[in-house]
């Protein structure tokens, strides 16, 4: 009698043990296949990479609703979260702490600028996110990030060593290098000079510039005090618009090469065609005759279709195609299964729907990217890619040749 | 090698053109508001956007854009401070300077909003600098320069010849006994906010005709700026324009010593050195505020 009476006398904490029982009870079992796979982007819709990032948004976009609508992987659908890293790393890690914590993401893809990706790193590896980007500087490949940051760009030291054979081939003896303050600007350079110096070139002046200055003038004065045939210029779209416009101005005679995420159509439309006429850029190519291009095509339009935005559709082909082979949708499920479906051997393919039809059938596969073959080595860094040599001619970039691995 | 030298001074006197206009605007505004207003660093700007908007978009040739642009900076330097420095006069000097940098990052921000982060340039043509044997002068920085020589003599005779400089120089010394003697410290501040605003415009033309158009142009010149004016002595808009060129000269030849990685070192280094042997400035008196 006496327990019953002081059950009854608390009846509202007899209601809350059986809720929370009851939500142990079944939140362990049917709801986790529901539960809906939480993955963001972080691309630089504005800032020097602005040109870049609503096309690698757009095409993730894409590649997501087309897997939601063949329903999901194994049946989760994938619920995106977008942000803009304003390529700016301040900004980037606020960006990136709301996506981690508030929304609890479990992978980033995306992000641009070395400086970025290099400054949301430890928020990543700290949180067990899984993160990969389009970002170069070789520092990325020394982080001791416990193998959570992969990425599908070719590091800055191979990059140095390509623009270096190309300044050789076409004949330049004395090149001065000029780079805006990045974390990649010495590496390059030194790789750079190595391999120009090597080919029997002389590097007449090497100087790291500031970002957002207002003018270049002293710079460039000293530059060309050394008298340079070309001057390689790895700086990005602001300052090298900058710098483009001076050496006009200054009457400059020589060439002038660069990335082509900098010298771009955008410079061109800026300083105008006689200001831009004659200059080289080279950029890593995409895989345009790959099956994963082609989908791609069909997916977006043309215009979004760009060095970075292939890199993009190979990253989340990747990251679904691991929550697939790997049935854990967590940072480290990602990062311990990636390598299986992105390195051979396997069967070739070039795209998720693909994919999830052998993976089903218990084939190994090896996914081909439209960026280029998307074989990482044991620090998340790609194993090679072909390049692309541009120059503007009569106001427009034009491409001028390809490099193969 | 001494060409080399001079092209450096050159380059060096047009940085400290550039400069001389904020720079003079913002002694102004400091001399008869009491506080370093850095919303200045909007000012050039919104006045650098209203130009690419008349003249890249509109399509006003140079002239007429340029003194639509200096008016309508003008008439939002004094809307900025009706709305946003009027209610707050007699606040501390540090309250009001809070404020307006607050301010600087809610007008970059509608810049931003109505125009986009994109980099954009006027609609001008690209000339080929002036050559003077191994130097190079653009005819850019040419008008710049005459530009900034021209505004100061014009600033400097408003200052000591007419009544509006009178009063603004009276409102600046000693507010309590110009309204005493029947000064509108009210107008003069409004007028004053016109000339400062419209300065501060002109000059983030100049640099949009120098360089590129963005939001981010006048955040980038605003330590430089501040430099200049502590250099010259703040409040003092005709020593502004010396320190301008000082810090121009400084930060331009200093290159020839140091890598161009540290060239923003030379202008903070200036501000700390004048701060620490002379805090009135170079050029101004010992007063005691």
């Amino acid at each position: 009698m006496k327990t019953k009476q002081r059950l009854f006398r608390k009846p509202w904490l007899g209601v809350a043990c059986f809720s929370v029982a009851a939500f142990f009870l079944f939140a362990a079992g049917p709801v986790q296949a529901q539960e809906p796979i939480v993955l963001g982007t972080l691309c630089p819709l504005t800032g020097a990479g602005g040109p870049y990032g609503p096309g690698m948004e757009k095409v993730v976009t894409k590649v997501v609703e087309e897997i939601n609508k063949n329903g999901g992987i194994h049946g989760r659908m994938i619920k995106l979260y977008h942000e803009d890293s304003q390529t700016n790393p301040e900004s980037a890690v606020r960006a990136a702490r709301k996506l981690i914590d508030v929304n609890k993401v479990n992978a980033i893809m995306g992000t641009w600028a070395s400086a970025v990706t290099m400054a949301i790193a430890p928020l990543c590896w700290e949180n067990k996110v899984f993160d990969i980007s389009v970002s170069g500087a070789d520092a990325i490949s020394e982080l001791k990030d416990d193998d959570y940051i992969f990425r599908t760009q070719p590091n800055s030291n191979l990059q140095g060593q390509v623009h270096a054979r190309f300044a050789l081939k076409s004949g330049w003896k004395k090149v001065a290098y000029m780079a805006v303050q990045t974390p990649f600007a010495q590496t390059f350079g030194d790789a750079f000079k190595a391999e120009f110096e090597k080919g029997g070139g002389k590097i007449t002046d090497f100087v790291i510039y500031e970002a957002n200055k207002a003018s270049y003038r002293s710079e460039l004065t000293k530059v060309l005090a050394t008298k340079p045939d070309a001057i390689e210029l790895m700086g990005y779209l602001p300052d090298s618009t900058v710098i483009a416009k001076e050496l006009y101005k200054i009457g400059y005679e020589g060439r002038l090469l660069g990335p082509n995420y900098a010298i771009n159509q955008k410079l061109v439309d800026n300083v105008g065609a006689e200001v831009a006429e004659g200059l080289y850029s080279i950029d890593p190519a995409t895989n345009p005759d790959s099956p994963a291009h082609k989908h791609l095509k069909q997916l977006v339009a043309d215009a979004d279709i760009h060095a970075y935005s292939t890199q993009s559709y190979d990253h989340i082909n990747l990251i679904a195609l691991a929550i697939a082979a790997g049935k854990v949708s967590s940072g480290t499920g990602i990062r311990n299964t990636l390598r299986t479906v992105s390195n051979p051997p396997g069967q070739e393919v070039g795209g998720y729907l693909e994919g999830i039809k052998l993976l089903s059938a218990g084939k190994k596969i090896n996914f081909q990217g439209a960026s280029g073959d998307c074989d990482f080595d044991d620090k998340g860094d790609i194993l090679s890619r072909p390049f692309s040599y541009y120059q503007v001619q009569k106001g427009k970039v034009v491409t001028i040749g390809r490099l193969d691995k | 090698m001494f060409e080399q030298f001079l092209q450096f001074v050159i380059n060096g006197v047009v940085s400290g053109g550039i400069l001389a206009l904020p720079a003079t605007a913002f002694s102004l505004l400091y001399g008869i508001l009491n506080f370093p207003n850095f919303a200045i660093s909007a000012y050039i700007t919104a006045g650098a956007f209203l130009f690419y908007a008349l003249n890249a978009t509109l399509h006003l040739p140079f002239w007429a854009a340029l003194s639509c642009a200096f008016v309508l900076s003008g008439f939002m330097g004094v809307g900025v401070d009706r709305a946003v420095f009027k209610p707050m006069r007699g606040r501390r000097h540090l309250t009001l300077a809070i404020a307006s940098i607050g301010l600087s990052f809610i007008m970059e921000n509608i810049v931003r909003f109505i125009w986009g982060n994109e980099l954009r340039s006027f609609d001008l043509p690209v000339a080929r600098a002036l050559k003077f044997g191994a130097m190079r002068v653009g005819k850019e920085q040419l008008l710049i320069l005459l530009t900034a020589v021209g505004i100061t003599i014009i600033v400097q005779a408003l200052l000591r010849g007419t009544r509006l400089g009178k009063a603004m120089r009276a409102v600046a010394d000693n507010p309590m006994l110009a309204s005493v003697k029947g000064l509108d410290s009210e107008q003069v501040i409004r007028r004053t906010s016109f000339i400062g605003a419209a300065l501060a415009g002109v000059s983030g033309i100049m640099v949009g005709v120098d360089t590129i158009v963005e939001p981010l142009m006048g955040f980038k010149l605003v330590f430089s700026v501040f430099a200049a004016a502590i250099l010259g002595g703040i409040g003092n808009a005709a020593a502004a324009v010396s320190g301008a060129f000082c810090v121009g000269l400084a930060e331009e030849v200093s290159l020839i010593w140091i890598p161009a990685t540290y060239k923003s070192a030379v202008g903070f280094g200036m501000i700390v050195v004048v701060l620490l042997l002379k805090p009135s400035g170079l050029f101004n008196r010992q007063t005691a505020r």
